[in-house]
């Protein structure tokens, strides 16, 4: 996955300034910056849902919509999740499945891997924070696809959720698919992450292994706080 | 055309997976009921304008299309909400990212509700129709009433394209249902009050008068072409709204 100098304007904010990156397979590569740093546009537009100002995002060289089952290519879990609630988990996976010919048997099969398969048939509205969360993963991952792209997984998850996600990731960028997430819990990405990219106000601020940032740190929570030192919002 | 056909589906699943495609049906079905009800009691009591008469007798069907002024609300809220709820609960992200390309959405979702408001408008018309025949009684007839029936879910079927179209383009529930409000219910009433040459044909070019025509009027086709053209050019206006503004 490419990002081309990526940019996009909200008005007069700069909110994703010339992001210039490659996201590669076989691991894990964290998403960081303060809030309002550009992190969920720059997924939206790689998702084609936000139209860049200029630059692309290229996924094995084509645009998203250019896929033909674009679910069996990129599964992603978006901030707001994104679900209607008055209707079930379930339906909303059927309708999801129908949308790109992926078998049904997928649909439970995802909800089980998510720990769902009790509140499948609950309206969505009745969910939990965390649910709707593991809902939005169980979506991520029902094309079986070899790029995952996550916002903030790990909100509104219990300790068991976020270990289950962790080993999740680990266990899809070792099987060679490309894992992009975001995420404000340093500790954690510290333990999940192989490959950093940090931006700050839409730019750039690292892109670098995990070991080289924090080299020279206490931990990774002290190299953010310098690298982004001077973005955050005030 | 695989791949809006898999659109389809998801649109299929994703309408008849909330509450709101019930209840929208069964008001059309009561509006229907108790206005084509009402209607056949007014013929009764001589209450009826004479255009409504053929060979001296009421058809029922002509009933069921009085009766549609009401019903046709209900299914105007079905297909406006189908579009519009996907903006007002954020779904259309989702939509998005299953189906990329907007003018393809856009039609797995005309092509699910006018399915949907055929079917459903054809029995409503059986229904009011059903209703009309007995309370008119000798001053009715049941000649025709198929084929009115028909014609009852074809300019629902156009109708709820409109809808849809409209919703995508002014994206807001409130703004959209106002303003098919203002199409269908509201202004041509003002128009041909004054009975003005110039303001009757403009009436006549309005989706629901133009819809009347195709119903019940001498020259149905250019009522249907009327109501058409403005489904048609909803839809495009719909499709350039989704493309061109971020989800
Ligand atoms: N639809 C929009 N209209 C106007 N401005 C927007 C819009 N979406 C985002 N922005 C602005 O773009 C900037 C980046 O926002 P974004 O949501 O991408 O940040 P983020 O890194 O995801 O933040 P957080 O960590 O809080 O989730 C912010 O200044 C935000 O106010
Ligand atoms: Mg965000």
């Amino acid at each position: 996955m490419t990002l081309e100098k990526l940019t996009k304007r909200f008005g007069a904010t700069v909110a994703v300034d010339g992001l210039d990156v490659e996201i590669r397979p076989g691991r894990v590569t964290g998403f960081l910056g303060p809030n309002g740093a550009g992190k969920s546009t720059t997924m939206r537009m790689i998702l084609d849902l936000d139209r860049p100002t200029s630059g692309r995002a290229l996924l094995d060289g084509r645009s998203y919509s250019a896929y033909e089952w674009p679910l069996r290519h990129v599964g992603a879990l978006l901030e707001a999740g994104a679900v209607h609630p008055g209707r079930t988990g379930r339906n909303h996976l059927l309708a999801m499945a129908r949308s790109n010919a992926i078998p049904v048997r997928r649909v439970d099969e995802v909800l089980e891997l998510a720990g769902l398969g009790g509140s499948a048939r609950k309206r969505a509205g009745a969910y939990s924070m965390g649910m709707r969360q593991r809902l939005g993963i169980a979506g991520a991952l029902l094309g079986d696809p070899p790029v995952v792209v996550l916002d903030e997984p790990v909100n509104g998850l219990d300790p068991d959720g976020v270990r289950w996600i962790r080993g999740l990731m680990r266990g899809l960028a070792a099987e060679g698919r490309t894992v992009f997430v975001s995420s404000h819990l340093l500790s954690e990405m510290q333990v999940t992450a192989d490959h950093l990219i940090v931006i700050g106000r839409g730019r750039l601020l690292a892109d670098a292994p995990l070991a080289e940032i924090v080299a020279g740190h206490a931990s990774l929570e002290d190299a953010y706080y310098q690298l982004t030192d001077g973005s955050v919002l005030s | 055309m695989t791949r809006l056909r898999a659109a389809i589906g998801a649109e299929w699943t994703k309408l008849w997976t909330t509450r709101t495609v019930w209840w929208a049906l069964l008001s059309a079905l009561v509006l229907m009921a108790a206005g084509a009800g009402q209607y056949a009691l007014y013929a009764g009591n001589g209450d009826l304008p004479a255009s409504v008469f053929r060979d001296g007798l009421v058809p029922a069907g002509s009933i069921a299309v009085l009766a549609l002024s009401f019903a046709q609300l209900a299914f105007l809220a079905l297909a406006m909400l189908a579009m519009t709820s996907e903006f007002s609960t954020g779904t259309i992200r989702s939509s998005l990212t299953w189906v990329p390309a907007r003018g393809r959405l856009l039609l797995a979702k005309c092509a699910v509700v006018a399915a949907v408001t055929f079917v459903t408008g054809v029995v409503a018309g059986l229904l009011g129709s059903l209703v009309a025949r007995p309370l008119l009684d000798d001053l009715g007839t049941s000649a025709g009433v198929l084929t009115q029936s028909l014609k009852i879910g074809l300019y629902l079927a156009v109708l709820g394209i409109l809808a849809v179209g409209l919703g995508a383009a002014l994206r807001g529930p409130v703004l959209t249902l106002v303003v098919l409000l203002l199409l269908i219910v509201v202004v041509p009433p003002l128009l041909q009050v004054p009975d003005i040459a110039v303001l009757n044909a403009v009436a006549d070019a309005m989706p629901g008068v133009a819809g009347n025509h195709f119903l019940e009027g001498d020259s149905p086709l250019v009522g249907l072409a009327i109501v058409s053209a403005w489904a048609i050019a909803a839809v495009l206006a719909g499709r350039a709204v989704l493309q061109r503004r971020d989800a």
